[in-house]
């Protein structure tokens, strides 16, 4: 009995030992981190294999809670770049995102792809005019993993040759602005080395504080897209004055944003820039063949801590994003459109106007959005007035321009109730003409003289 | 032919309406596309400067609703006195863009409020030409009403206010002019209760809608004076003036800026006389009725002479006694053409009211300038109740146009409709047919009846010219009319036609070149490549302001701009275009004509965050702040006589220069340096020297200056508009440091104290033995 | 969703300001017509005119509105 108890304590102890012993390694990491722009992009590269060689169905990729809040984007792809799936959970203040692999295999070579956004800080926070706008990035130098890592590199891609500081680990190569950090070797899992680079970054530190988008859909041909944007300088602050001589004396243009390149839809047409004030003159537009490129001067340019905010509307035809069969009409369209390079939406409100007399409204949408409950919108020739879809979003970057789907029936005789409106109308003014010619307000029947 | 005759005319009674209806519909959409012109060049946006504070007032009036507004207190402006708006402006712009506003909200038709204001003066344009054509047809007949109507639609010197942008009280308070006198004389003609009570609503329409809302209230009452001076009283008269006077008063009290002024102020005395007067005649008739004609006669002597007596010796006891306000400075200044220059600078420095010169008489009205005596010489011809009612207008408004430029606004309409009664008659006389009462066989030839129409019936008239030859004798008395031959007919008619052509291309030059510019937006064409460059600096400055500045912030700037700071910036402003407290005004001016230091003390006392100035130098604009530096010196002299002189701003020889030789007042007061700091520096082209002012055409004295007490804070592109940002006292002094900063950094001293000896010592320390002289310290 | 085809409107864009002048001149024509009929007729007649009257106003109406809505439509108010 007692050896009986023993062999199946060291059976049990033994199967934990396999079981923990039995544990993802990753075999080799490359990362790269392209921190030019003000958006830090990370491209980690991981072949994960088994310890026991057996299959690998799910991997667990960890991002630290504070840098949660940065996280604007992350996607999962396999060696042929198709897309996987992952779920999201929280343990231990550790957001955890679980990739299933639909083949499992031994195995296993996948990219990440992470886009953190506001996670450079301009240091020092306030400069003069003329000053160079420096960056600070802290970040780990080690992959944030669950797993053992064998071996890893890190390469950083910065914006200028410029570098103050960088922590100096070694092995590492500085060459203009590139650092290669690695090969490091056997790196335990959830090890952290701060990565301190301080340097100078003079691409434009531009956040869209507020984007709405509004896209009313018109069944006479035509969708009307309208967004106002709210646009902040989120880079180094000024300091003292703005002189005007030495902004126009030196060409170079620092870290002030003059312009940017938006780009809109092939076919937009009607295209208007305009504030509060009335329209804006300072603009350029370039019809290409798949796009249309709008190059934008907001009417001042912005230093750090300025503000602007301006209307941008246009129309596209809808031959363009709906389509339909029958009474089923289907509307695929942009949830977001591309403001400028490397943008920052910090939130983002899309409306979608549909025409009166529409039901049966359902979308989808790319990725998770937040609903908010639809509202009705009065403009010309309503009577019940128009429903409308509200989504919004926030912490939006380029890589979440992508399409929705939203689908709803409309009956084609509903079309003919705006005509007739305006029918009824000049009929209702007409019998007003025929009924007051009838009538007599005159209290007696003489008239009096002109002299 | 085989109609009766009934139907043809009724016939022709709906087809004359149709082509009135047709004209007038065409006046119509003549004068709102004439005036369309800065909307099509630059875009639909609200010109100039009092525009604005309309603007934001409408705004607020549909935001908040009418009650709110009518209670508005305005923090914003004036600060920091505030401004009582709802008691300090003519409301009926407001109510009018606020009214139409509601109902095509109502109809879900979503047209902004801009818009609406943009395009409320075209359209009331067209009502404006519409009430002249009542007007004119009440008092000669429809061809020349057509003829008025076509004239006023599409006259510069009505269009310079009333274009698409210019969101101003006389753009609706011409209407409101021309229906109340429509309105009026149609009373006057029929006598009816109905009309005169409409008159008396129109009247409360014009009151809502403009200051000059006093010239109906004397026009009126010297028209009934005239008529009753010439013998032409009757009961129609008492009736409608009656009428219209009381119920004109009564509405007239309920526009919260006019309030009591209708029975206390001097200019409304001559209306309340006169419905005494009319009263005390139309008693005296009646007892001309009653009793015999001795006894009448004494107490008519006696009635009359008594009654005159009492009022004007009641009015001079009012007035004397303070009761009845005198003459306020604004319509004073109208009889005394020098009195605002001495004593109030303000009214004096604008522009618009200055003395009017003989080429804006013909500039604004062309032909019509020409043809309006004729049209008062066919008036007094044919005279009757009426006539003498525009005969008075028009010699009054001759007068006031003599004076201001402002009011050959007040003389257009009146021109028009002279003209229109001159071209008619014209018209009428040289396209008339010898075929009224000839007996010669006219029978078969049919004929339009009335005189009125002016139709043209050229293809009769050489038939005309061969049957004249067979007049008959007895149709000489026609001789004086029918002796004009049909070829000197036709070449008149062509001439006045090309007259009438010229006048519609010159209207439309006027309208495109001079009154078509939005004054916010400058443009200039390119000499080389034709194409046209915006100037968008002050929209691009206010823009900045609303973007970059606190909301609570203040800025200080001449008088001009304060409207259009407060419309599109939406800041706080110390003064305004509402001119109503000269003294904070010349607080301003003297602030921006002393020397830094000084104008710092003041504007720490005003709370002062922002000052803005305008600048043309760079690209020659010429009316910016340095040329009106010297209105500033001279208001602010007004109030501190000590410490402004104006002659100190000018060179011994008493020019007006920037340069070196400038006065050293000048070239060192605020203005001078804000407009040009760090432009010593700037070379505006290769060849040129640095810091050349382009609108003085100098190159500037006082080049290289720093500024102590302010601070540049934004600049436009072509340096129009320049802003500062004024220091608070806490940036002079020693910096402050925050809690976390004041550390002192470890040295590396070790000290030589120790428990035992704790004593410390002075390094080289002189001994000192009395009596002795010290040593000298190495 | 494979079977959708891509959506175009009933009525050709390129013939919006076209059909417009043309349904407006039309609805015009119609409102002088009226306007002349209706003044014409002096007061206290005993002629019935009613149904003429109507018939003349309905098809102003018509002309008007269907014109006025692609007068809308041309303009950029694509509603």
């Amino acid at each position: 009995m007692k050896t009986n108890r023993c062999s199946i304590l060291l059976i049990l102890i033994f199967y934990t030992i396999c079981l923990t012993q039995a544990k993802i390694i990753n075999k080799n990491v490359e990362r790269s981190l392209d921190i030019s722009t003000q958006l830090v992009k990370e491209l980690t590269k991981i072949t994960a294999t088994n310890s026991d060689g057996k299959p690998i169905s799910v991997y667990t990729f960890i991002v630290p809670a504070a840098d949660r809040k940065n996280l604007a984007f992350i996607a999962a792809r396999d060696e042929n770049k198709k897309e996987l799936k992952y779920t999201e959970k929280v343990v231990d203040g550790n957001h955890q995102f679980s990739i299933a692999f639909p083949k499992s295999t031994a195995t296993e070579v996948f990219t990440i792809e992470a886009v953190y956004t506001k996670k450079l800080i301009p240091h020092p926070s306030q400069i003069p005019q003329s000053g160079k706008q420096l960056v600070r990035y802290e970040g780990n130098l080690y992959l944030n993993s669950l797993y053992e890592t064998k071996s890893q590199k890190l390469s950083v891609l910065l914006s200028s040759a410029n570098i103050l500081s960088y922590t100096q680990t070694k092995p590492f190569n500085v060459a203009s602005n590139k650092i290669k950090y690695g090969p490091y070797e056997n790196i335990e899992a959830l090890s952290n080395q701060s990565l301190v680079i301080h340097y100078e970054n003079e691409r434009p530190f531009l956040t869209t504080t507020r984007l709405e988008r509004i896209i009313e859909v018109s069944h006479w041909g035509n969708i009307a897209v309208k967004e106002n944007l709210y646009m902040e300088h989120t880079g180094a602050l000024l300091k003292g004055s703005f002189s005007r001589y030495e902004f126009q004396k030196d060409a170079r243009s620092g870290h002030a944003i003059k312009s940017y390149k938006t780009i809109l839809p092939a076919s937009a047409s009607d295209v208007y820039y305009r504030d509060t004030n009335g329209n804006i003159s300072t603009s350029n537009m370039k019809v290409m063949r798949d796009f249309v490129e709008l190059e934008l001067r907001p009417r001042f340019p912005l230093f750090g801590g300025w503000k602007t905010h301006y209307t941008l509307g246009y129309n596209i035809p809808s031959f363009e994003y709906l389509f339909n069969a029958g009474d089923n009409y289907q509307l695929k369209m942009r949830l977001i459109d591309h403001i400028y390079n490397d943008m920052v939406i910090d939130e983002a409100e899309i409306k979608i106007i549909l025409p009166e007399g529409v039901s049966n409204i359902e979308i989808t949408t790319p990725y998770p959005v937040k609903r908010l409950p639809n509202e009705v919108h009065y403009t010309y020739l309503d009577t019940v007035g128009r429903p409308v879809i509200i989504m919004s979003s926030k912490n939006l970057v380029e890589n979440h321009i992508a399409n929705f789907n939203l689908k709803y029936s409309f009956s084609k005789i509903t079309l003919l109730q705006e005509p007739l409106l305006v029918v009824a109308f000049f009929f209702i003014i007409f019998i007003i003409a025929i009924i007051s010619i009838r009538l007599d307000f005159s209290i007696s029947t003489t008239h009096s003289h002109k002299d | 032919m085989n109609h009766s005759p009934g139907l043809v005319s009724r016939r022709s009674v709906g087809y004359k309406s149709l082509i009135t209806f047709t004209v007038l519909l065409i006046a119509w959409l003549a004068g709102f596309s004439s005036r369309l012109f800065a909307v099509i060049r630059f875009e639909s946006i609200i010109h100039e400067f009092d525009p604005w504070f309309n603007y934001r007032a409408t705004g607020y009036m549909v935001q908040h609703g009418f009650y709110k507004f009518l209670n508005w207190f305005d923090e914003r402006a004036w600060y920091p006195l505030g401004r009582i708006v709802g008691g300090t402006v003519y409301p009926g712009l407001m109510i009018t863009s606020g009214c139409i506003h509601y109902i095509l909200h109502t109809l879900n038709i979503p047209i902004h409020i801009r818009d609406i204001c943009v395009f409320l003066a075209p359209i009331f344009s067209g009502l404006t030409s519409i009430s002249t054509y009542l007007l004119t047809s009440e008092l000669w007949s429809r061809g020349a009403g057509l003829f008025a109507a076509s004239f006023i639609a599409i006259v510069p010197g009505y269009i310079s206010r009333s274009v698409a942008g210019s969101y101003d009280n006389e753009g609706i308070a011409i209407f409101a002019l021309q229906f109340t006198y429509f309105l009026w004389v149609r009373s006057l003609k029929t006598g009816s209760v109905f009309w005169s009570a409409g008159a008396a609503l129109s009247y409360f329409y014009m009151v809502s809608a403009w200051g000059g809302y006093v010239f109906i209230t004397n026009l009126i009452p010297l028209h009934v004076f005239v008529l009753l001076l010439m013998g032409r009283y009757s009961e129609r008269i008492l009736t409608s003036y009656s009428t219209f006077y009381i119920l004109g008063l009564l509405l007239s009290m309920q526009i919260p800026f006019v309030g009591f002024q209708p029975i206390r102020t001097s200019e409304h005395m001559a209306a309340l006389g006169i419905f005494v007067l009319l009263l005390i005649i139309a008693v005296l008739r009646h007892l001309q009725s009653v009793l015999s004609r001795s006894e009448y006669r004494k107490i008519y002597l006696f009635g009359v002479i008594a009654a005159a007596v009492i009022v004007f010796t009641g009015v001079v006891i009012l007035t004397v006694l303070g009761v009845i306000a005198p003459w306020s400075g604004r319509f004073y200044s109208l009889w005394d053409t020098g009195y605002a220059k001495i004593h109030i600078p303000i009214i004096a420095s604008v522009s618009e009211h200055q003395p009017t010169t003989w080429f804006s008489f013909f500039f604004d009205l062309h032909i019509l300038a020409c043809s309006f005596p004729v049209g008062i010489w066919y008036c007094i011809k044919n005279v009757n109740d009426e006539r003498v009612f525009v005969i008075l207008y028009a010699i009054s408004a001759v007068y006031f146009a003599g004076v201001m430029v402002r009011l050959m606004l007040t003389l257009t309409p009146v021109v028009c409709i002279l003209a229109g009664i001159a071209f008619s008659n014209l018209f009428e006389v040289f396209l008339k047919e010898d075929n009224n009462s000839n007996t010669f066989a006219h029978k078969t030839i049919s004929y339009v009846e009335d005189h009125d129409d002016n139709s043209m019936e050229k293809k009769n008239l050489y038939d005309k010219a061969g049957k004249v030859k067979f007049r008959p004798k007895h149709d000489t008395l026609h001789e004086t009319r029918s002796g004009i031959g049909s070829n000197l007919k036709s070449v008149i008619i062509l001439a006045i036609l090309m007259i009438l052509m010229m006048f519609a291309v010159h209207c439309t030059w006027v309208t495109s070149n001079a009154y078509s510019s939005p004054s916010i937006v400058l443009a200039f064409h390119n000499n080389q490549d034709g194409s046209r460059n915006i100037l968008d600096d002050f929209r691009e400055a206010y823009y900045w302001l609303s973007q970059n500045t606190d909301d609570n912030a203040r800025i200080m700037s001449w008088w001009d701009y304060g409207y259009q700071i407060a419309g599109m910036a939406n800041r706080t402003t110390l003064v305004d275009n509402n001119t109503w407290n000269n003294s904070h005004i010349a607080l301003v001016g003297k602030a921006m004509s002393s020397t830094e230091e000084k104008s710092y003390e003041i504007m720490t006392s005003l709370d002062v965050d922002y000052v803005l100035v305008i600048f043309g130098g760079v690209i020659g604009y010429s009316g910016d702040d340095i040329n009106k530096f010297l209105w500033m010196v001279r208001i602010a002299e007004g109030e501190h006589p000590k410490d402004i002189k104006e002659s100190d701003y000018f060179t011994d020889r008493g020019e007006f220069r920037i340069d070196s030789e400038g006065a050293p007042a000048l070239l060192n007061c605020l203005m001078y340096k804000l407009s040009y700091y760090r432009f010593g520096e700037l070379k505006l082209d290769y060849r040129g020297p640095a810091g050349y002012d382009r609108t003085r055409n100098a190159i500037i004295g006082n080049k290289d200056f720093e500024l102590t007490y302010l601070e540049e804070a934004y600049t436009t592109e072509h340096w129009l508009v320049r802003i500062y940002r004024v220091k608070k006292p806490n940036e002079f002094n020693r910096p402050s440091l925050k809690l976390s900063e004041r550390i002192l950094t470890p040295t590396n001293y070790i000290t030589k104290k120790n428990p035992k000896r704790r004593k410390g010592y002075i390094r080289s320390r002189p001994t000192v033995i009395k009596g002795k002289r010290t040593k000298k310290l190495q | 969703m494979e079977s959708m085809q891509r959506y175009v409107s009933p009525v050709n864009p390129a013939v919006f300001p076209h059909l417009a002048t043309v349904l407006l001149t039309i609805g015009t024509f119609f409102t002088a017509w009226f306007f002349v009929f209706v003044v014409s007729r002096p007061k206290n007649s005993k002629e019935r005119t009613l149904f003429k009257e109507l018939s003349i106003s309905l098809c102003a109406s018509i002309f008007l509105g269907f014109g006025v809505v692609f007068l809308m439509l041309s303009v950029g108010i694509y509603i």
